[in-house]
């Protein structure tokens, strides 16, 4: 987990040079309290909970939630939103293992995962922008679009056998200690750092550089914030918007890769209300859905939060209905919080 | 006048379905030059003046910067040939601080391209020290500021920049008796440095004491461009009111020329 938290002190000094906290660090930082709290409190609760093999599972079943929730900070800052991100991570999935079946290498197939994702986005992107498309009507529609496509592509039927380079990016690690036992069977000794870990690692630190450092995320901001006052500025609204949903669609697609090496299977109706999840990870990390707030740190905690409830309750032998519940009210509790803040 | 105008808008119409809501307007403004343009709300005068920004496409009509014939289809496009604005509503965006509002469409960047925030906020703090001595809140939202201090950034982007025509739309509106007057002197000092100014406003005081010429648009149309000397307050209310001059201005005018 410290590994997904650096973002959040390497966003430079920055952040972090004006000595009375805004209301956005607050708020990350009452989240992450919330993250401690809920470590200690699991911890304590359950043995197995606070282990190196569990903490690893926290990381590889928060990467692909955590990629989702990256783009949708980036959509949600521009005073948008994506709900299509689930539907196009299985379509990008089932791209890629159609194109794995027909004889193209892996990293190239993936690679077309990606460009799948990217051009669902673009789609979004264009009929919000040109045809005037609320965002959420638009990419209901993609959501619905590309669910059905990934079904009819498939048959609804899963696509298996895919080959043991397919599952090396969702089941791999880095620094992976094997030791051969007398008996023949191998023995782990470190399970590593799991690849979509380090992959959410990269890609939350190439997007928080992109929002804070770079003119494009200067302006997804502005947009956000004020639209009209951005396009008087001379930001280009409509380019800037498109951007953050071909950005949200194509880490859609690297997700749909996470997800569907680490079952080795690209499942048409994988993905279902993930876009949910994804719009609760990004909110409980601080990004406002009227645009303009927004961090790709606080959208890490919220991942981390919302991964570790689940793992967390799941130890516990909690239902996945009450898991359900608790999540709905973590939501709804992170945004009141917020806005009480705000009201002051 | 042998002088070159900055700005000239010849037989400028914008037509919204029916609605004729610049309806033939033609303008012109010289160095140097405060021009009040007045009218009615939905006179047509904000629309007209978002045409010349860049922010709105005209129907019919020819726009002529130095005597150049320009189209300009976006803000930057206007900006980029000298023209910037201060909007009534400011155009500011509410979640960032002064130097990125300030800088907002035209970043200043490092040598690999990432954002200089660190000479952005130099910059930023001379521009507005010259305006204001006392803005300190550099790196607070720019919502959570007073709406003088907001006005300050607004006038800041304006004039930051090689400005060479300058759109004010009522800059004085929500600001206070002494931020008035800092305008004022500012509206002076530009004019001084020869920038052409157009100067949208309600309040006659302002008028009356800054222009040199005022424009009278009535229902679309303009209805007289005169200057400051040959009309009196009252003659400017009949135009804005009635869309004429009172009967007996030229008779006056007459009186006063002999």
């Amino acid at each position: 987990m410290s590994q997904a938290l650096k973002p959040a002190a390497g966003r430079g000094p920055a952040s972090f040079a004006s000595l009375m906290p805004d209301a956005g660090k607050i708020h990350r930082l009452s989240a992450l309290l919330t993250l401690l709290l809920l470590i200690v409190g699991f911890a304590l609760a359950s043995q197995s909970f606070f282990s190196v093999n569990n903490g690893l599972t926290i990381l590889l079943q928060t990467s692909v939630i955590g990629l989702l929730g990256i783009g949708m900070t980036m959509v949600i800052i521009t005073g948008g939103i994506d709900l299509s991100v689930g539907s196009v991570l299985a379509l990008a999935g089932v791209g890629t293992a159609m194109a794995v079946k027909a004889g193209v290498p892996v990293g190239l197939a993936m690679g077309l995962g990606v460009v799948i994702g990217a051009a669902c986005g673009a789609v979004n992107g264009l009929v919000v922008t040109k045809a005037k498309i609320p965002p959420f009507v638009a990419t209901l529609g993609m959501m619905l679009m590309a669910r059905g496509l990934a079904l009819q592509l498939t048959g609804a039927a899963p696509i298996s056998q895919l080959g043991e380079a397919f599952g090396r990016l969702g089941n791999g690690a880095l620094f992976r200690v094997v030791e051969l036992q007398p008996n023949g069977f191998p023995k782990v000794i470190f399970p590593g750092i799991p690849y979509p870990a380090i992959l959410l690692l990269v890609v939350a630190a190439g997007a928080a550089y992109m929002l804070h450092r770079r003119q494009i995320g200067r302006h997804i901001y502005a947009t956000g914030s004020n639209e009209e006052a951005a396009r008087l500025s001379g930001v280009r609204v409509d380019r800037t918007k498109l951007y953050a949903y071909v950005m949200s669609g194509a880490l859609a697609g690297l997700a749909g890769n996470v997800l569907m090496s680490r079952l080795v299977t690209a499942q048409p109706s994988e993905g279902v209300m993930y876009e949910l999840d994804a719009i609760a990870t990004a909110v409980i990390g601080g990004a406002s859905l009227s645009g303009g707030v927004g961090t790709v740190s606080g959208t890490m905690i919220g991942a981390f939060i919302i991964g570790i409830l689940r793992n967390g309750l799941n130890m516990a032998g909690v239902s996945a209905f009450i898991q359900q519940i608790v999540i709905g009210a973590v939501v709804i509790g992170a945004v009141w919080i917020d806005q009480m803040r705000n009201r002051r | 006048m042998a002088q070159t105008p900055l700005v000239e808008m010849i037989g400028i119409e914008k037509h919204f379905g029916g609605v004729r809501a610049v309806d033939h307007v033609s303008l012109d403004l010289y160095p140097g030059e405060v021009v009040g343009v007045l009218g009615h709300n939905g006179a047509g005068k904000s629309c007209l003046m978002r045409i010349l920004a860049g922010a709105m496409l005209p129907s019919a009509g020819e726009i002529r910067v130095n005597g150049t014939p320009v189209t300009f289809c976006d803000p930057n496009e206007a900006r980029k040939a000298g023209i910037e604005t201060i909007y009534q509503t400011l155009a500011l965006a509410d979640h960032l601080d002064a130097p990125s509002n300030l800088f907002l469409g035209r970043e200043l960047k490092t040598r690999f391209g990432n954002l200089d925030d660190t000479r952005m906020l130099e910059e930023s703090r001379k521009v507005l020290a010259r305006l204001n001595p006392n803005f300190k809140n550099l790196s607070d939202p720019v919502s959570s500021l007073s709406g003088g201090q907001r006005q300050v950034i607004a006038i800041a982007r304006a004039i930051y920049f090689d400005t060479k025509i300058l759109i004010m739309d009522e800059p004085t509106a929500a600001l206070g008796p002494s931020e008035t007057a800092m305008v004022a002197d500012l509206i002076r000092q530009l004019q001084a440095e020869g920038i052409g100014i157009l100067l949208v406003s309600h309040d006659m005081h302002d008028v009356f004491e800054l222009c040199n010429r005022v424009v009278v648009m009535n229902k679309g149309s303009l209805v007289g461009t005169h200057d400051i000397d040959a009309v009196t307050k009252d003659d400017v209310l009949s135009l804005i009111v009635k869309g004429e001059l009172p009967a007996d201005w030229s008779a006056r005018n007459l009186e006063a020329a002999q």
